[in-house]
């Protein structure tokens, strides 16, 4: 008889956690995007600061406008509307750099909404240590071990050393894989595919697919 | 527009819901990770499976916003990558940490691993790639 909840329970709960942070926050839950922004947290703290200066978008159109008549050393300078603004230089000013890549592939979406505080996602990681820690203690499974339990050592390695070596690749990978993808099992698997977007529904057949063909490899072949 | 202080008590409330949910399901237990991969145990399937049915109605309901989103190129080497890492440390970017908080000392090694791989597919895609790969996470 499994400790752990019934499919029915595991899917509410699933399911409650990813409406309720959909409704509270207006945001799509990522944990992959929590943690590559809070591993970059001092470009996207730049990126953040330049989205503040840039908050009021009247504000921009009219420091454009000044900029624009200054320039070309027409008018005033004090019109306020965007049709007096340049669009092309504003739109080739946009992806700087390489590195700007996250935000700027957010951009449709972020037209009308800008990505969460930095300190809300570091916020999410650490939340999600706490929650899982009370959850263990609770259910009594709380063990500090040195292995990855039974189940790694009869399927994976029973070797320290190659235990570590596969930990860390295994690592690696999902790391590179949920990035370059664009997400991982809570934003494609969940919020996207309740979405039904396409390209959330593609990527988690695909990492879903792919566990399914290792997990037999480890279990019947290797 | 959500305040800053209302983003960040949410968030704390989905990571504290999110991490207790997943630990009672599961997912932080190699072996019914195992398990669920290979079919002999379909509890957790369902319970992914079941989540998103379920997210599927709300969402047409509630009339949630799409986010928009293309399939690029790094999208299918990138989710091979991702559930052959899944498969072999039983880890995708939330696990390892409530590994961690249930007392399997060895994750923080895949915790290191999955911050090289972030790092290195930032940097690999600035130089190599070029790949608008988009983000579900906002």
């Amino acid at each position: 008889m499994s400790t752990y909840w019934p499919w029915w329970a595991g899917a509410i709960g699933l399911a409650l956690v990813t409406i309720n942070h959909t409704l509270i926050t207006d945001r799509s839950l990522g944990v992959s995007a929590a943690w590559d922004r809070v591993l970059h947290w001092r470009r996207e703290r730049e990126l953040e600061r330049m989205d503040e200066e840039f908050a009021d978008d009247q504000a921009l159109a009219e420091a454009l406008a000044v900029a624009t008549a200054e320039h070309f050393g027409t008018g005033t300078g004090t019109g306020t509307g965007a049709s007096t603004v340049p669009q092309e230089p504003y739109e080739k000013s946009q992806p700087l750099e390489a590195n700007a890549e996250s935000a700027a592939s957010e951009r449709p979406a972020a037209t009308s909404l800008r990505p969460a505080p930095l300190v809300t996602q570091a916020a999410l990681l650490m939340s999600i240590f706490l929650g899982g820690f009370i959850a263990a203690v609770a259910s009594g499974r709380f063990h500090l071990r040195y292995d990855m339990g039974p189940g790694f050592r009869d399927l994976v390695t029973a070797d320290s050393t190659t235990m570590v070596a596969m930990l860390f690749v295994g690592g690696v990978l999902v790391g590179f894989g949920t990035r370059l993808a664009g997400g991982c099992s809570s934003g494609h698997g969940l919020s996207g595919c309740g979405r039904l977007r396409p390209v959330s529904l593609v990527a988690t057949a695909v990492f879903f697919g792919t566990a399914v063909a290792v997990s037999f490899l480890l279990w019947k072949v290797i | 527009m959500r305040t800053r202080g209302a983003i960040l008590l949410a968030n704390i409330i989905t990571g504290l819901a999110l991490g207790y949910t997943v630990t009672n399901i599961g997912f932080g237990d190699f072996a019914e990770l195992n398990r669920m991969f290979t079919f002999q145990d379909l509890r957790m399937i369902l319970s992914f499976a079941g989540a998103v049915a379920i997210l599927v109605c709300a969402f047409a309901l509630l009339r949630v916003r799409r986010t928009p989103g293309r399939i690029h190129a790094g999208v299918i080497p990138g989710a091979v990558l991702f559930g052959t890492g899944w498969a072999i440390s039983g880890g995708c970017p939330a696990i390892p940490i409530i590994q961690v908080a249930s007392g399997y000392l060895p994750a923080l090694i895949t915790i290191v691993g999955v911050i090289v791989g972030i790092r290195l597919c930032r940097w690999a895609n600035a130089r190599y790639f070029h790949l608008d790969r988009g983000s579900c996470g906002l």
